[in-house]
């Protein structure tokens, strides 16, 4: 019958939060972690301490509702024995959110103000459990040495945890002894063992380096397999910044765990749409920092995991310019990384890029750094080329629809290709500043292609015409000094800029303002001369942050190129100015 | 010196206050926080000082006066001794704990588990018992996966610290007295945990780092083990076999003692004709003549110049017993052909 009291005063409760089932099976959890000390008690508490963590909270959440201990006591007959064994057991106090949920619960219970015995024995108890729980100690002999070689207790544990710690790291770094017999014991098999008792050590700095040595040994055979409660714990704390986990480790904790990689991947994609105003130093410092350029050299399934993650981004949302950017500047982080590792990994590009058009792999990749400056316009010339045939051939059977889904994937591959190496873009917009009418085709079609992919309604044709009328204007503004500014060309350029009819297949703004602004800073037109111009155009289209993005973005390639130091002053000075200049005009 | 005395006896009042007064009813954090800061204190001053026999003699009767003053003012005083000092911060805890009249609030502070534990909190009060706990029970959640070992990862951490007081008790008071008086302490104080010191003692021997310091700790510790007939019979029982070979193979000294015992547990036996077999006469050791035979083998495996010099020893004192090679008549020659089967 005593068994069933709680039951029945739970179901007097209006709170329909706590389950009496649920509750039950709670206590009868917490009875069986206590009577028993075997390794499968041990692995059932580490598996429910997600789902305890909860309950805790919602414990709480019902206490902070009632007015006074006795009356918790009256909803809640059980409480005080169901937290009383769950101090006792160490899988619980060892991890950090247990551990401060159970705390919170047991300050639940205490009446500042006591009016009765019960309270007053309540307040004891827990005062009781908490001197014990931090002074006590069940091994005897341990605390007769401390107290006579005259050790604190709390250097001692920490030692005595350290020194566990460097057992096990040692016996985890053992190789393999099972020779792939699989009814053979070997070493391996602790490690689903010790993953399992680390779930409630993930934040526990102390237990790091086992952490990291349980993720970053290698596969050694079928059974070194992790708990994958380990990985979402440890995924968990990560996420929550609660771990302190060295670099290395996490990078391990991505290969084993998809959705920490996803998640972090997401966050830095959330960052760059969120903080526009972010400037391209800080997007790559911000990079670096996230570690994942590094991890995508190291692993290349982790690189081949963020890849996909930005394709399916881009395909719903091919014109977004900051996440082109950031797939960018995370390509060039990586393929710095990837140099820095050269002598230590060989894989292969063609692994690493495996959709992308093998063709134009080494062509994209190469840096503009790595070629000489005269070089740059041919081999931007033989891009464009190429990437038309590749477009023509690919659409030009559209109209039989089989195979076509296939076609409009190869097309998409090496545009993402070009996304990541937009180097090359940033180049050709450069150029076609110097360019004259008769050789900016090719670089005028890249930079089309770069900003409309997907050949919708067969436009890029006329889309190509319009940039091309744009490059006209601008050629003219700028190679042609005219005083005063030409009314009626500096108009037609406000208007293909601000022109918003999808039906006009017009080009993106941002490719006539990427021309624009590239104009204004390479051109040898005088500074105060283009100025005007710049500003005249951003001001009347309304364009004032995308032309200062653009004006940023142009400022860290001065220093890869191979640009004289003397006209490399002349453009940072130009870059200031006109950013002075869209500062005051906002 | 005398603003050091005066900051001592300070923390003994502060420690008395804290474990029996109602006075910490008005505590605060900043109080809190003080308060631990005098005890980080005094172990520093404890460190500092502690192998140094003027100064500490100075701070002892400085104790002594304050604990005098402390028992007038406080019925069941406990007194502090300077060796106390080491512990400062815990003896001020666990007065706090047991003081019922120390706030709610304080406790609170104390149990806290702050989100962010970074190193840099070090210094404050915050979530003190909660860190505690937090590595007492990580060491009970891996203590099973460790699995068994001659020597358990706590005697080994023990062992470790126990050379570090040794080391720094030989390097600075030079008198040999004052840490044997030390080593005979923590004997005592384990009175009830024999086994577990003996484990301690054969990690401390078996420690690995050679410095100049820890090799005369260990040579001390050596010295002192052999003085102490019954501990040292005690631990040569009670330890495993593979133990008492290692610590044969790094200790010659060590490797003496141990061969001592044994050839003294075979003196002591008697051959039982009831059971027709060699049994120990002396009451407290219970080591059986298989067993001896065993610790014989095990120690030769290990050391196997050692059994040449042995056997001769053993030999000799067959023929002094007569050199009958019939059973039951002379241990030693029974222990000869059982080592030689």
């Amino acid at each position: 019958m005593s068994q069933l009291q709680p039951v029945i005063q739970l179901q007097s409760m209006a709170e329909p939060l706590l389950n009496i089932q649920e509750m039950q099976f709670w206590l009868d959890k917490a009875v069986a972690w206590g009577q028993a000390d075997s390794p499968d008690t041990q692995g059932d508490t580490c598996l429910h301490l997600n789902r305890l963590r909860d309950l805790l909270q919602q414990l709480l959440t019902n206490m902070n509702n009632t007015s006074s201990t006795i009356e918790t006591m009256k909803t809640l007959p059980f409480l005080g024995q169901f937290l009383g064994r769950l101090c006792w057991n160490p899988y619980v106090t060892a991890d950090a959110t247990s551990r401060r949920l159970l705390f919170q619960c047991l300050w639940g219970l205490y009446s500042e103000h006591p009016g009765n015995a019960v309270e007053r024995k309540a307040n004891q108890w827990i005062r009781k459990v908490l001197c014990q729980l931090a002074t006590e100690d069940d091994d005897a002999a341990a605390q007769a040495v401390m107290k006579h070689m005259g050790v604190p207790p709390k250097e001692y544990y920490l030692k005595l945890l350290r020194k566990r710690v460097a057992l096990l790291q040692e016996n985890i770094g053992k190789s393999c002894n099972s020779l792939g017999d699989i009814n053979q014991r070997c070493s391996c098999d602790s490690i689903l063992a010790t993953s399992e008792a680390c779930v409630p050590l993930v934040t526990c700095p102390e237990a790091a380096p086992l952490i990291g040595v349980l993720l970053q040994q290698p596969a050694k055979c079928a059974r070194a397999s992790l708990s994958e409660d380990f990985l979402d714990a440890l995924s968990s704390a990560y996420s929550s910044q609660c771990s302190s986990l060295e670099e290395q480790t996490v990078i391990s904790l991505w290969y084993h765990n998809l959705s920490s990689l996803e998640e972090a991947v997401l966050s830095q994609l959330e960052d760059v749409v969120t903080n526009k105003g972010s400037t391209p130093q800080r997007l790559e410092e911000q990079l670096a920092q996230s570690l994942l350029p590094k991890a995508c050299a190291q692993h290349c399934s982790i690189y081949l995991v963020v890849k996909d993650i930005f394709r399916s981004i881009l395909k719903q949302a091919e014109g977004v310019e900051p996440v082109k950017h950031l797939i960018q500047t995370f390509t060039s982080c990586f393929l710095r990384e990837l140099a820095l590792l050269q002598h230590q990994t060989s894989v292969s590009l063609k692994a690493l890029f495996p959709e992308s058009p093998q063709s134009l792999l080494l062509p994209l990749l190469t840096l503009p750094s790595e070629m000489p400056q005269e070089a740059w316009r041919r081999h931007l010339n033989w891009l464009s080329g190429s990437l038309q045939r590749l477009t023509e051939e690919e659409e030009g059977g559209d109209r039989d629809s089989s195979g076509s889904t296939k076609r409009h994937h190869k097309v998409f591959e090496a545009w993402f290709l070009l996304v990541q190496c937009g180097h090359w873009v940033q180049v050709a917009v450069q150029l076609l500043v110097t360019s004259e009418p008769e050789d900016c085709g090719p670089l005028l079609w890249l930079l089309t292609f770069y900003h409309h992919p997907t050949n919708q309604w067969h436009h890029r044709e006329l889309q190509l015409v319009h940039a091309r009328e744009a490059w006209d204007h601008l050629h003219s503004f700028f190679l042609i000094s005219a005083h005063p500014l030409p009314v009626d060309c500096l108009q037609s350029l406000v208007s293909l800029l601000s022109s918003t009819q999808p039906q006009q297949p017009s080009p993106s703004p941002l490719l006539i303002l990427n021309l624009l602004v590239n104009f204004a800073v390479f051109s040898q037109h005088s500074l105060s001369a283009s100025t005007q111009i710049l500003q005249a155009v951003v001001d009347q289209s309304g364009l004032v942050d995308e032309a200062a993005c653009v004006l940023s973005s142009l400022q860290p390639r001065l220093n890869e190129g191979s640009r004289s130091s003397d006209d490399c002053n002349r453009v940072h000075l130009r870059i200031t100015a006109l950013q002075n200049t869209l500062i005051h005009s906002v | 010196m005398e603003a050091v005395l005066k900051n001592l006896a300070s923390t003994a009042e502060l420690l008395a206050v804290a474990t029996q007064s109602g006075a910490v009813e008005q505590w605060d954090k900043q109080t809190l926080t003080r308060a631990f800061q005098w005890a980080r204190y005094c172990e520093h001053v404890f460190n500092r000082f502690h192998n140094n026999p003027a100064t500490r003699r100075i701070m002892e009767k400085q104790l002594q006066l304050t604990n005098q003053s402390l028992r007038a003012a406080f019925p069941g005083y406990t007194e502090i001794s300077f060796s106390d000092l080491s512990r400062c911060q815990h003896l001020l805890l666990v007065g706090l704990l047991n003081n019922p009249d120390l706030p709610s609030s304080i406790l609170k502070i104390l149990f806290d588990s702050p989100v962010n534990t970074k190193k840099s909190e070090y210094q404050d009060v915050t979530g003190f018992c909660s860190h505690i706990i937090q590595c007492k029970s990580a060491c009970k959640v891996l203590s099973p996966l460790t699995g068994v070992s001659a020597i358990g990862a706590d005697a080994e951490v023990q062992g470790v610290m126990l050379m570090e007081r040794l080391g720094a008790l030989l390097s600075q008071s030079g008198k040999a007295s004052q840490t044997e008086h030390f080593l005979d302490s923590v004997l005592q104080g384990c009175e009830g945990e024999a086994e577990h010191f003996c484990q301690v003692i054969a990690a401390a021997l078996l420690t690995t780092k050679t410095s100049a310091a820890q090799t005369a700790a260990q040579d001390f510790l050596l010295d002192w083990l052999q003085n102490k007939h019954s501990e040292l019979q005690h631990l040569c029982s009670a330890l495993h076999t593979t133990l008492l070979t290692d610590l044969a193979k790094k200790h010659l000294k060590f490797r003496d003692a141990y061969c001592g015992v044994l050839k003294k547990w075979t003196s002591d036996m008697e051959y039982s004709i009831n059971d027709g077999e060699w049994v120990q006469t002396s009451t407290n050791q219970t080591v059986s003549f298989k067993r001896l035979t065993e610790h014989f083998l095990a120690l030769f495996e290990a050391c196997p110049a050692q059994r040449e010099d042995v056997e001769k020893e053993l030999n000799a004192l067959k023929i002094s017993d007569g050199d009958f090679d019939v059973r039951g008549l002379s241990v030693w020659g029974d222990l000869l052909s059982a080592l030689n089967k």
